[in-house]
């Protein structure tokens, strides 16, 4: 998931890396553009007004021409007759670029002394300027800046987004549809190895669908490779039952009593073997479908049988607790708690209750327990405990090995703790069905 | 009386012959075979009390040749396998097989196991006595040839080989009183297990495993006198 969600997350940030450089870049143009030719227009019209204004004023007798200027006054322009005031003569600045402006659309203007001068008024730039009429009198006006509302822009800045935006969410769909499959291959390599393997479809762009199909090759060499192994190491354990069964019979000629209990123990013990061998691979069995079985009563069955070879294993659950359960390999598991308990704890208090909508079968001992630190190495395969108790521990370390595999197969755990009153608790617990 | 007669099917040469001495030695007759079609002239050599058959045989395998013999033969049929495997067994009784041996064996269990079927006598009694060889009693359900015990809510109940073979002789009894003595005696003989816990153990065990909410089991104490099973039994 977090792989899907990384890939999903780069390809977003590059799509808007992209949308927002597209962006930036465009707009700079578009508004350099834009306002090159608002100026120009701005200009020109400009540049008409004052002509029709000095014509206008100019055919008036002087007492009706602030009354003309006046009608001549938009919301835009503001003119205003002066008389016959005296003008210093123009400025660079007043003669600077809007002035260019203004006269290169009307020429005809040239010969009316005029300027035209930008001047910030608090946040605005406004547009201040004069011309002289033929008479002598003067004419002010004065219009706002083109260009410089910000109004516009932000518009622009939002009509923008909008489409970015519905790009935006559109991709986060397509992206994580074409990502799908990714996150399937994710899902189905997490399982491989576990239970049976995933073959996934082959899905998506060119590139995915050769890592899938990559995927589905390797997981079917890997299921191959150790089912060949897991046959290999199951017929020869098979096998071995075969000779084991002549050199037990052979055995029972022996007459120094001694000497044939040595080898009995010898055969009993590569047995042992063979059969933790055979059950950790499951070629013990096919594999066990469920049976509705009294689990409580299994359990103490287990007990009896330890308790009849007298050892100290007692039963201290519920009389009866039915569930669904493979039975033999789950009988295992729960003799194989009971033997641990008896030989490193040496006394086995084994109980089967229904907690939680959970079935829980705990097996309590009195030994010394497991060093916190090595509760979990003891589940894995053929780990034992500090060397020096191999020697006389019989058996090829799959004992909890083997109990992991019967709890997951029902969808269960095992949890190992030490009691804080001293001894180890074993808890299988698994959903009760 | 003749000692009883065995066909021996084994495949691995050693082991037939190690089988075959521990059997003749313990008084049987012994006619050893390496396949199938010497399983078939044996059984034509004379009347055969007990088959031993190795169901990995080359060749056909042993749940067909045992399915065969069945066809033909009411003969007691004892499985070996290297498999030890529950379906295999299961399917191997359902087949009509009286019991399994599983690889590796001792001499003693060997012949305990013989002993025990023969004296169970031939299918062909227990087939007119059982029927199907379900039996109800009291909600349970008991199969002959599974030798399985479900529960009233339908769950196998797990029972071990003396404590089945002891709930055969109360229902064989079914609400009359066994002696003890008969009993022990039964567990012995006919009871495959030949341990020697004591009888009453295995009816505490038994009473236990059939007790339901609230409910005793259907086993009654008689004192001075022995067991009574208190529930009315249907064959099938």
């Amino acid at each position: 998931m977090r792989i899907s969600v990384g890939l999903l997350g780069r390809l977003l940030t590059i799509l808007l890396l992209t949308l927002a450089v597209e962006f930036v870049a465009s707009t700079i143009l578009y508004e350099r553009s834009s306002r090159a030719l608002i100026r120009n227009d701005e200009a020109h019209r400009l540049a008409e007004h004052l002509v029709v204004a000095r014509t206008l004023i100019a055919d008036r007798p002087w007492p009706e021409r602030p009354a003309m200027a006046a009608r001549l006054t938009t919301n835009r322009y503001d003119v205003h007759w002066a008389g016959q005031t005296r003008l210093a003569p123009a400025t660079a600045a007043e003669q600077g670029e809007a002035f260019d402006r203004v006269m290169e659309w009307e020429p005809s203007l040239a010969g009316s002394d005029l300027r035209v001068q930008l001047v910030a008024v608090g946040r605005e730039a406004q547009l201040f300027g004069a011309l002289r009429l033929e008479d002598g009198t003067w004419l002010r006006f004065r219009a706002s800046a083109p260009g410089d509302d910000a109004q516009p822009g932000w518009h622009r800045i939002l009509l923008a987004f909008l489409p970015a935006l519905v790009l935006l969410v559109l991709s986060t769909l397509l992206f994580r549809t074409t990502l799908r499959p990714m996150r399937m291959l994710a899902r189905a390599a997490e399982r491989v190895g576990r239970s049976s393997g995933l073959t996934l479809p082959e899905a998506g762009p060119r590139e995915v669908r050769r890592v899938i199909r990559a995927f589905n090759a390797m997981q079917a060499r890997i299921h191959q490779l150790i089912t060949d192994r897991t046959q290999a190491l199951a017929a020869v354990g098979h096998d071995l039952r075969t000779p084991l069964a002549r050199l037990q019979l052979r055995t029972d000629t022996i007459d120094d009593p001694v000497v044939r209990r040595a080898f009995e123990a010898d055969v009993a013990e590569m047995e042992a073997m063979v059969g933790s061998l055979l059950s950790f691979l499951g070629g013990e069995d096919d594999p066990e479908k469920p049976v509705r079985t009294d689990v409580a009563v299994m359990a103490a069955t287990i007990v009896d049988d330890a308790a009849d070879r007298g050892a100290d294993a007692t039963y201290g659950g519920a009389p009866h607790l039915e569930a669904s359960i493979r039975p033999v390999g789950f009988k295992r598991a729960i003799g194989n708690l009971v033997e641990n308990a008896l030989h490193y704890g040496h006394a086995a208090r084994v109980a089967v209750r229904a907690e939680d909508g959970m079935l829980v079968v705990r097996v309590d001992d009195d030994g010394p327990g497991i060093p916190e630190d090595q509760l979990d190495a003891v589940l894995h395969p053929f780990s034992r405990l500090d060397p020096a108790r191999s020697r006389n521990t019989s058996g090829l370390g799959l004992g909890l090995a083997i109990v992991v595999r019967a709890a997951e197969a029902e969808g269960g755990t095992l949890d190992l703790a030490n009691r804080p009153e001293g001894g180890l608790r074993a808890e299988l617990r698994l959903p009760l069905r | 009386m003749t000692a009883p007669a065995v066909v021996l099917v084994e495949d691995d040469p050693a082991l037939r012959t190690l089988t075959a001495r521990a059997l003749q030695e313990n008084g049987y007759t012994v006619r050893p075979c390496a396949t199938a079609p010497e399983m078939w002239r044996a059984m034509e050599q004379g009347a055969v009390d007990l088959v031993l058959l190795d169901i990995m045989l080359p060749g056909t395998s042993g749940i067909d040749l045992c399915r065969a013999l069945r066809r033909e033969s009411e003969v007691p049929i004892i499985f070996i396998s290297a498999r030890g495997s529950e379906t295999d067994r299961v399917v191997g009784l359902e087949l009509g097989a009286d019991d399994y041996l599983p690889k590796p064996f001792g001499t003693r269990e060997l012949i305990a196991r013989v002993r025990a079927v023969l004296r169970r006598g031939g299918m062909e009694d227990r087939r007119a006595e059982r029927g199907l060889g379900i039996i109800e009693f009291d909600g349970y359900t008991l199969s002959l040839p599974r030798r399985e015990l479900l529960s009233p809510g339908g769950a196998v109940v797990d029972l071990t080989g003396a404590e089945f073979d002891l709930l055969v002789a109360l229902i064989d009894h079914a609400q009359r009183v066994i002696a003890r003595e008969r009993l022990i005696e039964l567990s012995r003989t006919r009871m495959g297990d030949s341990s020697d816990r004591s009888v009453d153990v295995l009816v505490s065990r038994l009473r236990r495993k059939l007790s339901g909410e609230g409910k005793d089991a259907p086993i009654i104490t008689v004192r001075g006198v022995g067991y009574m099973l208190n529930a009315g039994v249907i064959r099938r």
